[in-house]
């Protein structure tokens, strides 16, 4: 067996095609993937406004109108950063682009200026209806109850929560690791190659060579659990190789449980060789044809599990949650996933349990079908 | 008494009443066969004719319908792990693994049979210099030619010492100064002691080196023997040809009644004579063109080859 092993790994490492698809593949891909979707993140993440706030008498008689702005732009999260200036100034700085808008009060109106319509926009416009709805609910509130204002005032500031947030979990989310989880589940499948090949050596009437083999005094199943042994170590090299380039390259992020990472990785493996050999087992025709199903039924369920569009992936789980737990390359990407988002293990495990049953169903498939001694023709 | 250790036994294949179908077709006919040792045992026949079929099913790669099969006196099955050590097989097609050198395959095959490591780097070196592959040891299959590239299939399959050596039509495709290298290959090797299997449809071949022939159409077993037994099955003794201008009707029905002629015909310029078994054929053929004043360039005679068996038994040619 040792002497099978041996040789199936030389095989394997100079056979430019078992290095391509299950490593150097996911490799370019990862970084087209990084290229792709390295500025997805930013979008998410809020930027101050810029602000404009012109600087005349009438300003001076709103006393409240600058302290809320005063307030709104102070903080490591503060909404604008104000620049106080002359209106012929604002409008300019508003022209270049320099700011989203300015604010001018005349008499007892305040005007927004803007250029454009977006989210900056918007929010500056959110913020000015929010005073001037709380100053009018001020003013009527005086002009009613005049005896007490500082203790209206000072209730006014205060905001008071009745729903608290709970978080499940201390990751923050992130829309594309779900896109690096499933080119890794990818990966893990296209090992379904080597299993293939696996296959077509060990059955005579598959090629003359796996013919050559059977007659040698070579128990079958041994020279077929050397080869798939020699695959695998190959296959399980060649994805943490694309872990450590994932992870200390392009910085992806794995969350805290490394230990599950790896061990995920090698039954990730495992379940794709197995995959490999079974469909080979399985679809009685030529190589080619096999290598295409292969192909298909992989890129199906990346597909499924959000590797060209993340949204599918919540589909699926929302309207046909069977489809989610019959598609192994989901549940190796869902796994990935909740072991970094989530704090508890349990529904890595519920995935990781779903992921070795398929693996084992694909081995029993395999030996069921490989383990015939003599074929009706060759 | 048979006996596979102790090193004595006589008959080393017995093959009965083999039947094999793929579906409506009758691969193999009630095939039956005795193979001795040491002996040049040839499977001839046409492509199709059922010889890999009947070899697969001898190696107990293939399922059969009915019929028993035993090597070394042993009923053959997959399992049959100690009949298998001792058989090597080079198969129709070239079986090796591209990405191993030439040294490698061959230690990949034989360490399928042996497993000590210094014997098994013996009898690799000496599997290579068998087959003259010593200058090509460290290149890729994907290098040789196709004789070298046979010579390594051969030498995939012998490096083992098997005392059994089946060879599917090894010599396909192959230039003549390979397929005279493994022809004395195959002759040395059963020198050496070991009891050859040798398909082919190269009826020279088959002719040139096997001690029995079993020549087998449509899986049936039409003749068995030594070659010198085949020929001697027919009526046909000598073929005599004639290169000749011009030859008429009337003269080939007067060459037709001598005696001892089977037949007469005229084609493509060549008066071909086929006569019966006797001494002075010839003779009496030179005679009659004299005396017609046939004009003729070249004249030869030829003795029954395995095809003319074959076309007499089978009505048709091998390689049709």
């Amino acid at each position: 067996m040792w002497h099978i092993f041996v040789y199936r790994l030389k095989c394997l490492l100079r056979d430019k095609e078992s290095l391509f698809w299950p490593m150097v593949f996911p490799l370019i891909l990862a970084m087209f993937f990084q290229l792709a979707f390295s500025n997805l993140n930013k979008g998410e993440i809020f930027q101050t406004i810029e602000l404009a706030v012109v600087e005349n008498e009438d300003l001076q008689n709103e006393p409240y109108l600058k302290t809320a702005l005063a307030q709104a732009s102070v903080g490591e999260s503060k909404l604008f950063h104000l620049t106080f200036t002359s209106q012929a100034e604002a409008e300019k700085l508003l022209q270049e682009n320099a700011v989203s808008g300015y604010l001018e009060v005349t008499g007892k109106q305040v005007k927004l200026f803007v250029n454009d319509t977006g989210i900056r926009q918007s929010i500056i416009k959110s913020f000015l209806d929010n005073y001037l709805q709380t100053a009018a609910t001020v003013n009527t509130i005086l002009a009613k109850n005049p005896q007490k204002p500082e203790q209206l005032l000072s209730r006014l500031s205060e905001r008071r929560q009745f729903v608290a947030e709970v978080s499940g979990t201390s990751a923050e989310p992130n829309s594309i690791l779900n896109y690096f989880y499933t080119l890794i589940a990818m990966a893990c499948f296209y090992g379904g190659f080597l299993g293939l090949n696996e296959v077509s050596r060990i059955e005579a009437n598959l090629s003359p060579l796996a013919a050559r083999v059977n007659i040698a005094p070579v128990h079958k199943l041994k020279a077929f659990l050397a080869g798939f042994g020699a695959s695998w170590l190959l296959h399980l090299t060649e994805m943490f190789i694309l872990l450590c380039f994932l992870r200390y390259v392009l910085q992806i992020d794995f969350g805290p449980k490394s230990f599950y990472v790896v061990l995920t990785t090698i039954i990730g493996s495992f379940a794709g060789l197995s995959f490999g050999t079974f469909i080979s087992a399985l679809v009685k025709k030529a190589e080619n044809m096999k290598i295409a199903i292969l192909f298909t039924v992989t890129m199906t369920g990346c597909f499924l599990a959000g590797m060209m569009y993340a949204e599918i992936k919540y589909l699926v789980s929302r309207h046909v949650p069977v489809l989610a737990y019959l598609n192994p390359v989901n549940l190796l990407t869902d796994a990935y996933y909740s072991l970094y988002y989530y704090d508890t293990l349990n529904r890595y495990l519920q995935n990781l349990s779903v992921l070795i049953i398929f693996a084992l169903l694909f081995c029993l498939g395999t030996y069921l079908i490989i383990r015939r001694r003599k074929y009706a023709s060759l | 008494m048979l006996e596979i250790q102790g090193g004595v036994w006589k008959m080393i294949v017995r093959v009965q009443n083999l039947v094999k179908r793929y579906g409506e077709l009758l691969a193999l006919d009630h095939l039956t066969f005795t193979i001795d040792e040491k002996e040049i045992f040839g499977l001839l026949g046409p492509n199709g004719s059922g010889k890999t079929t009947a070899i697969n099913c001898l190696l107990a790669l293939l399922a059969y319908d009915k019929g028993e099969i035993e090597i070394f006196g042993r009923p053959m099955t997959p399992e049959a792990y100690e009949l298998k050590r001792q058989i090597g097989i080079v198969p129709q097609n070239v079986a090796v693994y591209n990405e191993l050198t030439v040294y490698e395959n061959i230690d990949y095959f034989c360490g399928l049979y042996v497993h000590d490591k210094k014997l098994r780097k013996e009898l690799v070196h000496e599997a290579i210099e068998f087959v003259g592959l010593k200058d090509f040891r460290h290149y890729y299959p994907q290098k040789l030619s196709g004789g070298l590239l046979r010579r390594l299939n051969i030498a995939c399959g012998i490096a083992h010492k098997p005392k059994l050596i089946i060879l599917d039509e090894p010599t396909v495709a192959v230039d003549p100064q390979s397929r005279n290298k493994i022809l004395e290959g195959i002759l040395q090797l059963n020198t050496q002691g070991a009891t050859v299997i040798y398909t082919s449809h190269y009826m020279e071949e088959v002719e040139q080196i096997c001690s029995r022939i079993m020549i087998i159409d449509k899986g049936r077993a039409i003749a068995t023997g030594t070659k010198e037994e085949l020929k001697a099955m027919i009526t046909l003794g000598e073929k005599i040809t004639v290169e000749s201008q011009y030859v008429t009707e009337s003269q080939l029905n007067k060459l037709r009644a001598l005696p001892n002629v089977i037949s007469a015909d005229y084609k493509n310029k060549q008066l071909i004579i086929k006569s019966g078994k006797g001494s002075n054929n010839l003779e009496l053929v030179l005679d009659f063109i004299k005396k017609e004043k046939i004009q003729f360039g070249k004249i030869y005679s030829e003795l029954p080859t395995l095809n003319d068996v074959f076309l007499e038994i089978t009505g048709k040619h091998l390689r049709d």
